[in-house]
């Protein structure tokens, strides 16, 4: 039935936006992680991307994750030579999280999440209008 | 009178299967609204799948003829082109497709009460109170 179609589709739209959410928190908590041991590499940001693909559970095409990749964009440099991961000349690589990306990104999220719930309430409100013909 | 051939109760009936098929359309647009590359959807207006019951389909008796076009969209579907696109490719406008899920929803409710009321006049004419 399409409108329990509909109700699927919602509810993997909500699944993805929600592991979207769990990246960006990820990369929040990790903004200030960087390496222990000299010239490691810190945390690099996490990206999540979406495709629409064939689901036979639901029977319609649905969105789901493609891939939850890295960020492969330059690593910023802090003159630390304190630091444990300072390099032999004192910089250390600092993770390319910025946050301000981030918590726009989690907007969006929070954005995208709602209208799959709004789409949710209304086809929950379409099926029991149609159950209630039968009163 | 057999209840199928009754205009309304048909109407109705079509009517409320284009609203579900519609909404899971605009479900999977919203759902994809973060997809990259990817073009809403949208189903035939109402008035044109009621005309248009059974595709007409040519009929290949031979090797050389052209199939009927079959295009990437499911039969009935249609890809709407978008006045917007976000650098990634998408074309999905949420709140134009949270419109239409409002409208589907009023078309809904609508078609349901249209379809009550009139089965509280077979009431009336059998003698029953309206509400039963």
């Amino acid at each position: 039935m399409d409108l329990d179609k509909a109700l699927g589709i919602a509810a993997r739209g909500m699944d993805v936006q929600t592991r979207r959410l769990r990246v960006i928190a990820e990369n929040l908590a990790n903004q200030d992680t960087t390496g222990s041991t000299p010239g490691a590499d810190p945390y690099r940001r996490k990206t999540i991307v979406f495709q629409n693909s064939l689901d036979k559970e639901v029977g319609a095409r649905v969105v789901s994750v493609k891939q939850v990749g890295r960020d492969g964009s330059d690593l910023p440099l802090r003159y630390d030579p304190s630091h444990p991961a300072a390099n032999a000349d004192g910089y250390v690589k600092l993770p390319n999280v910025n946050s301000l990306v981030e918590v726009m990104d989690m907007r969006e999220a929070e954005r995208s999440y709602n209208a799959n719930l709004s789409v949710m309430q209304a086809t929950r409100s379409m099926l029991t209008r149609t159950i209630d013909l039968l009163k | 009178m057999n209840p199928i051939q009754i205009g309304v109760f048909d109407l109705a009936e079509r009517r409320l299967a284009w609203a579900n098929k519609r909404q899971a359309v605009l479900a999977q647009n919203i759902a994809n609204a973060n997809t990259p590359h990817y073009q809403p959807r949208d189903v035939k207006p109402f008035a044109a799948a009621l005309h248009r019951l059974t595709a007409v389909e040519p009929t290949l008796t031979q090797p050389n003829h052209i199939g009927s076009s079959s295009s990437a969209a499911p039969p009935g579907e249609i890809v709407r082109r978008s006045h917007a696109r976000s650098p990634d490719g998408n074309a999905v406008a949420l709140d134009e497709q949270l419109v239409q899920v409002a409208n589907m929803a009023t078309t809904h409710t609508l078609v349901t009460s249209i379809y009550k009321k009139y089965l509280g006049m077979f009431g009336i004419a059998l003698g029953r109170s309206p509400s039963g």
